[in-house]
């Protein structure tokens, strides 16, 4: 499978992910949002019930589909290395425990701000926007802008005080 | 009798629609999680490259991506294509911009930043092997929870429903 080793070329890549928004909408007015699959999998987990809604199963998909990608391509090890960020000067150094709570305060951030917002990259950036919906275009010039911002400033703020 | 017999037929035919649409869920989300690894959009590395204009991979995907789905959904609609679950007309709905989208997303844009994941990425993370992204989702089931409690005690200030930028059912 060495077509799928090397990283999609962005021309490939974004009509898979059109093809994925569209198919849904076509499959039954289903919504392409990974947020919203968050969402309905945390309330399947506070009360479950018989069988949980689509979302759960695009939740557990998207897992699988991780998987499917790593035994495809022969690269699944187990790691808790994630490239650059394990260097940035806040957590360098400082053990699993210091990255573990960086990405547990972040992840809050993303959880609490896109369930306030009704979406994430995928249901408010590719299908909002796609959808010409106000609401989702707004959200997402709003997460670029901040996101790209923080991004620059990180070197510098999180680097201060770096060995 | 034959009204019962006619409840019968409705409510498996509600069911079966329920299980055809987990059925999809499923596959289309190991098709969403798959295409996030062929991407590299799992890797901290290639998002925040992507957000410092290092590449230009994200933008010219998202953008590529933006446009083909406009264009497919805009011509089943056009078109009155009927969804294959359950035949009913392809079509969504659309949300007036609210401040809890301004406010909302700038949190999510910090946090999307900072982890160098957003919610899809980090699921897809944990199927992989990257482990960090069980810190992350679990960060994000944490933040999505004290979201729904926070906004069930203001109700002055209610959120946007979950996937509530185009629902059309």
């Amino acid at each position: 499978m060495m077509v799928v080793a090397d990283q999609c070329p962005w021309y490939v890549a974004g009509p898979l992910l059109a093809l994925l928004v569209v198919g849904l909408r076509w499959t039954g007015n289903l919504h392409l949002g990974a947020l919203g699959s968050f969402v309905a999998t945390e309330r399947w987990m506070a009360r479950p019930r018989a069988l949980p809604s689509w979302r759960v199963f695009f939740f557990a998909g998207t897992i699988m589909g991780g998987l499917l990608y790593a035994l495809v391509t022969g690269t699944l090890h187990f790691t808790f290395r994630n490239g650059t960020f394990d260097q940035m000067g806040f957590v360098a150094g400082r053990g699993l425990a210091a990255r573990a709570s960086l990405l547990l305060a972040a992840g809050a951030f993303i959880g609490f701000g896109a369930r306030m917002a009704g979406g994430c990259t995928s249901g408010h950036g590719v299908c909002g926007v796609a959808q010409r919906s106000p609401g989702s275009v707004a959200s997402t010039a709003t997460f670029v802008l901040v996101a790209v911002v923080v991004a620059h400033l990180l070197p510098v703020a999180l680097k201060v005080g770096a060995p | 009798m034959k009204a019962a017999s006619v409840g019968d037929t409705i409510s498996s035919d509600v069911a079966g629609r329920a299980t055809k649409t987990r059925i999809a869920g499923l596959l289309f989300g190991i098709g969403f999680g798959f295409w996030l690894c062929w991407t590299r959009f799992t890797s901290y590395d290639v998002i925040l490259g992507g957000l410092r204009f290092e590449r230009l991979y994200l933008w010219l995907m998202f953008g590529m991506a933006v446009v083909t789905a406009a264009i497919g959904l805009q011509v089943l609609r056009a078109a009155g294509a009927r969804t294959w679950i359950d035949e009913t007309r392809v079509d969504w709905t659309t949300t007036p911009v609210r401040t809890a989208h301004l406010v909302g997303s700038a949190m999510f844009g910090v946090g999307w930043a900072v982890a160098g994941t957003c919610p899809g990425p980090a699921a897809a993370q944990i199927g992989q092997g990257h482990l960090a992204g069980l810190f992350t989702a679990a960060g994000i089931f944490a933040g999505l929870t004290f979201q729904g409690w926070v906004s069930q005690r203001r109700v002055a200030a209610p959120a946007v429903s979950p996937g509530a930028c185009a629902q059309a059912q």
